[in-house]
């Protein structure tokens, strides 16, 4: 069973403009292990800020953030980065692979973090590579892939250490309608096949259908949570 | 054809203003070093320049390039002050002409150690040729027979033992200190004193020089000439000015060719600098460049525009350059001329030593940024307007 | 540490790789030159052997010294050759504007007092036999292709011969010193010749000896021998000064004016452009990298990690850069050494000059690469991750 992802009483404020802007305000959130999250809400709703609570990229001005039995908020920052190189992998809109590395060598970059040997973590990105059906294309640079290819070599990336909670901001923003499906079908598939916790911010309803629950923010506040017919 | 608004360069410069000011300082420094050179180059070449006269002949031995070469014996030196037509009379019918010993020798320095100074025996009427070229501005003139001895005001600050009232020993003789002079050029590092007593002193019976003040219009090639088979002397005759361009000529040279080696090599480097801030810069602005591509530039507005950034970030180095010189501006250093003798001059930054100094900048800005505009202007507006 | 993100990087780019590598080679190659310069005035004076002095006028460099003096001094203790030394300052025939030195010398105490010098073509039995032989450098040989017996001509500056045509040495042999304190590009000639054409009538200048050398037993106490030749001619006629070898290439040297304060602010120019060189590529690298280093800080790196590798990149351009510059200067050695050899002697790498090329590579790369590494480490997943590429 998965980790489940708890937060407690979450409250996040930037300071913009001389004023204090809660993007969450006593934000209260469980979300179960092994479970595909779309997380919804229009701009500046703190979508962007849970997912990076989550992820141990930002702090909590107060609050816990609980992974597994992991308070996120009482590690520091290098243990926050020793933290989420085995426990959390991350896709972004823009895709972010390094343009001097190939496929290959983008997906084994976390794998460099680990006490792997060169040839385990080798096998390990190649393996990641097929289960995202990149396998003859892993020696490509970023720029000789398509946009689509780019977001599944991300995704291969954000499996690599194979992490239990996979966090995607927009993955399929700057995708079209046939390869975003094809990259939905792909993160379905790790929830359903590998079990892993998916919780993925989209502004578009069609891409939230791929998850199990639909969690509505607004304005820091938890909105209603929507479970997709048929599934549970 | 429309060009780029100049102002987007500008814009530009300032925005990216650390990338700028790094490579203003790394082209400046280049220049610096150039401008160096070029300014110790004048300070040395007016130095000599400015007291070369057009109307006083210096005569040495033939074959002799400088006074520490030649060697004239006194009767030589007779026959040239007396007989040679051109040279000018004073009121009493006297030639205006003067032989003259001239010897480096060894002195002690306030720094310690000992460096070669240039020390002159006149006759009484060098005073007359050199006319107001050369006024005493402390005490007197040494007495004709003395000895005495009178210093240029360029070694007092160096050289020990050099101020009115002090005691010099030469070889085995001492002489007095007397006055203090103020000379064009090289002959304030000089000391001076008799013809006669310095060359008993010093063991020297013969000459170095005759210098004389001769009408104008001269001709010093026909002197020569007119000697050129006389059995007692065979002087070379040149006016003051010839002589002493020809006594800058190496030194000012090996400035030149300093400067010129070590600022091609350090050149090249700026060159890569620039080009490398300007590649940063295109790469940063290429959404940029697409639009402007898109909305219909030409590629050569776009090149022009970059070459032209380029010459300005040239440019900035040039006048940063010559912001890192201008301090040293006056400042004395002493080195070694021909004749192995001590001389004092200025470092001089003149305007045409900017003027170079800027052009050069400009130069190396419009190499570095050949390449990186020649880049900009060929991409193409999609692959420029394409997120990276 | 991620090394073939490194290394990716630095290929990455190879314009401003290049570029960089580049300046950084020029900058290297520049102060090992001009380190080699003034690291070859200082072996000169290393060079200088002990066993020799040399006595020379205290009141000028350009005052001979009579030619009795030499009887005088071979009384003093502890001297066991003497040999006169006399500048000629003539120009070679069919090369006026260049420049060598020559010298009028005593043949037979001349090479037994310099062992550093090997004979390499002829012989120098011939060089004594033959009143108008010289002896030659190589490198001289080498430069004007000159062959043993072949006649070279001189004309004279200071010494003019009567019948008015330039002088005339035929060359006896060639010669190779092991040591800067004799260059390879001076011809040595008898100095009886010179004499004999002075006393002679068959040519005019004055009659004197510049220096002479006094070569000691061993065993002798320089400074007794120093005093003692002073002393002899302490009221004239002409006052002398006798220095140990060392003092006397000093003073010569010290004639270039203050070249090693000079070279030493060209090298801090260089210094200071090159910093600000690889500063600006280490800065644009860094900020054009911004999202790789947020989305390599999103996977788990450390900020120092992500902050080494910025370092980590300067050192390795910089280290790429000494090792070109230092590479062409050693290329480059060679004939520049033979360029200068006439006025700037001793020029040479040593392991001195290559360390410096060395730490200025470390110095300048980890500097350059410290203040983005900083930056890098300071800057937080979130915010490189919003900047748009």
């Amino acid at each position: 069973m998965a980790e489940a992802i708890q937060l407690r009483s979450v409250t996040k404020a930037y300071q913009r403009a001389g004023e204090s802007l809660r993007v969450l305000d006593e934000l209260d959130l469980t979300m179960a292990g092994g479970t595909f999250y779309a997380l919804m809400g229009p701009s500046g709703s703190g979508k962007t800020t849970l997912l990076n609570l989550v992820g141990g990229l930002d702090h909590a001005d107060s609050g816990a953030v609980l992974v597994g039995d992991v308070d996120l908020t009482r590690l520091d920052g290098g243990e926050l980065a020793a933290w989420r190189a085995g426990n959390v992998g991350f896709v972004f809109q823009g895709f972010n692979l390094l343009p001097v590395l190939t496929a290959r060598e983008n997906v084994e970059l976390p794998l460099q973090l680990t006490p792997l040997s060169r040839r385990q973590r080798r096998a390990q990105a190649e393996r990641a590579l097929q289960l995202v059906g990149l396998g003859d294309r892993m020696d490509h640079k970023p720029r000789e892939l398509s946009g689509g290819q780019e977001q599944r070599v991300a995704i291969a990336r954000a499996i690599a250490t194979d992490p239990q909670v996979i966090l995607a901001d927009e993955p399929t923003g700057d995708l079209d309608r046939t390869t975003a499906d094809a990259v939905l079908q792909l993160l379905q598939r790790l929830n359903r096949e590998l079990g892993k916790t998916i919780l993925m911010v989209t502004h578009d309803p069609q891409a939230a259908g791929y998850a199990d629950k639909i969690i509505h923010l607004d304005k820091g506040k938890l909105g209603r949570i929507e479970t997709n017919p048929g599934r549970g | 054809m429309a060009l780029v608004p100049l102002r987007y360069n500008l814009r530009s410069l300032f925005v990216r203003s650390s990338a700028t000011a790094l490579t203003v300082c790394a082209i400046g420094a280049t220049v610096a070093v150039l401008a160096g050179m070029l300014s110790l180059q004048q300070g040395f070449a007016t130095l000599f320049q400015e007291r070369g006269r057009a109307d006083v002949a210096v005569f040495l031995r033939k074959g002799a390039t400088s006074e520490g070469e030649s060697g004239l014996t006194r009767e030589q030196c007779d026959i040239l002050t007396k007989e040679v037509p051109e040279v000018e009379r004073s009121g009493n019918g006297a030639p205006l002409a003067s032989a003259e010993l001239f010897l480096a020798v060894r002195l002690r320095k306030f720094d310690g150690g000992e460096t070669n100074v240039a020390i002159r025996g006149v006759e009484p009427l060098s005073f007359a040729v050199q006319g107001d070229d050369l006024r005493v501005v402390e005490g007197r003139r040494f007495e004709p027979a003395s000895d005495e001895l009178i210093v240029g005001e360029g070694l007092l600050d160096r050289i020990a033992n050099c101020r009115v009232g002090d005691v010099l020993r030469i070889n085995t003789v001492t002489f007095r200190i007397v006055g203090t002079f103020a000379g064009k050029g090289g002959y304030r590092s000089e000391i001076w004193g008799d013809l006669d007593r310095l060359g008993k002193a010093l063991e020297r019976p013969v000459a170095s020089r005759v210098i004389a003040k001769v009408r104008e219009g001269t001709d010093f090639a026909a002197i020569t000439e007119r000697y050129a088979s006389d059995l007692r002397v065979q002087p070379k005759a040149q006016s003051e000015r010839e002589y002493l361009k020809s006594q800058t000529g190496d030194l000012s040279k090996r400035f030149t060719l300093l400067g010129g080696f070590l600022a091609v090599i350090m050149g090249i480097g700026a060159i890569f600098t620039g080009t490398n801030s300007l590649l940063g810069t295109i790469s940063a602005r290429s959404h940029e460049i697409g639009i402007l591509k898109a909305v219909g530039y030409r590629p050569f507005a776009i090149f022009a525009s970059f070459l032209f950034e380029a010459v300005l970030l040239g440019v900035l180095g040039g006048l940063a350059g010559c912001l890192l010189v201008l301090p040293f501006q006056g400042a004395e250093t002493g080195t070694m001329n021909q004749t192995f003798s001590e001389v004092t001059f200025a470092f001089r930054t003149t305007p045409a030593v900017m003027l170079d100094a800027v052009a050069f900048a400009a130069a190396l800005g419009l190499f570095g940024g050949m390449m990186p505009a020649w880049r900009a202007a060929r991409m193409t507006p999609t692959k420029a307007l394409r997120r990276t | 540490m991620p090394w073939k993100l490194l290394w990716r990087n630095v290929v990455g780019h190879p314009v401003r790789s290049l570029l960089t590598v580049g300046a950084v080679a020029v900058a290297v190659f520049l102060v090992c030159v001009l380190n080699a310069v003034t690291s070859g005035l200082t072996r000169t004076l290393d060079a200088a052997a002990a066993n020799r002095l040399l006595v020379q006028s205290a009141v000028s460099l350009f005052v001979d010294l009579p030619l009795s003096y030499q009887q005088k001094m071979a009384s003093v203790p502890g001297i066991e050759a003497i040999c006169k030394w006399q500048w000629f300052g003539g120009r070679y025939e069919q090369d006026k504007g260049g420049f060598f030195a020559q010298f009028g010398i005593d043949p037979e105490t001349f090479l037994p007092s310099y062992p550093e010098m090997k004979i390499t073509k002829g012989s120098y039995d011939d060089f004594k036999k033959l009143r108008t032989a010289c002896v030659v450098g190589d490198e001289l040989a080498d430069k004007y292709g000159w062959q043993v017996g072949q006649t070279v001509p001189i004309s004279g500056t200071i010494f003019q011969r009567t019948d008015g045509r330039p002088w005339e040495f035929t060359v006896a042999a060639i010669y190779r010193s092991s040591s800067p304190a004799v260059d390879n590009q001076t011809l040595w000639f008898q100095f009886d010749y010179l004499r004999e054409s002075l006393e002679q009538g068959g040519a005019t200048g004055p009659l004197g000896v510049g220096v002479y050398m006094l070569r000691m037993a061993p065993g002798t106490d320089p400074v007794a021998v120093q005093q003692a030749v002073d002393a002899m001619f302490e009221n004239g006629p002409q006052r002398v000064q006798t220095t140990t070898e060392a003092e006397f290439n000093r003073q010569f040297i010290s004639m270039l004016g203050d070249v090693p304060t000079l070279l030493q602010m060209i090298g801090g120019a260089v210094l200071f452009a090159i910093f600000f060189a690889v500063l600006n590529t280490m800065l644009m690298a860094g900020r054009e990298r911004t999202r790789d280093l947020g989305v390599m800080k999103a996977l788990g790196f450390t900020d120092r990690a992500t902050g080494m590798l910025l370092v980590a990149e300067s050192l390795l351009l910089c280290g790429l850069g000494a090792a070109a510059g230092i590479g062409v200067g050693l290329l480059a050695e060679a004939p520049f050494a033979v360029a200068t050899a006439s006025f700037l002697p001793g020029f040479g790498f040593d392991e001195g000059t290559l360390l410096l090329g060395a730490a200025i590579a470390v110095g300048v790369g980890l500097v350059a690469g410290v203040l983005p590494g900083r930056r890098a480490a300071r800057l937080t997943a979130i915010a490189a991750l919003r900047e748009v590429g």
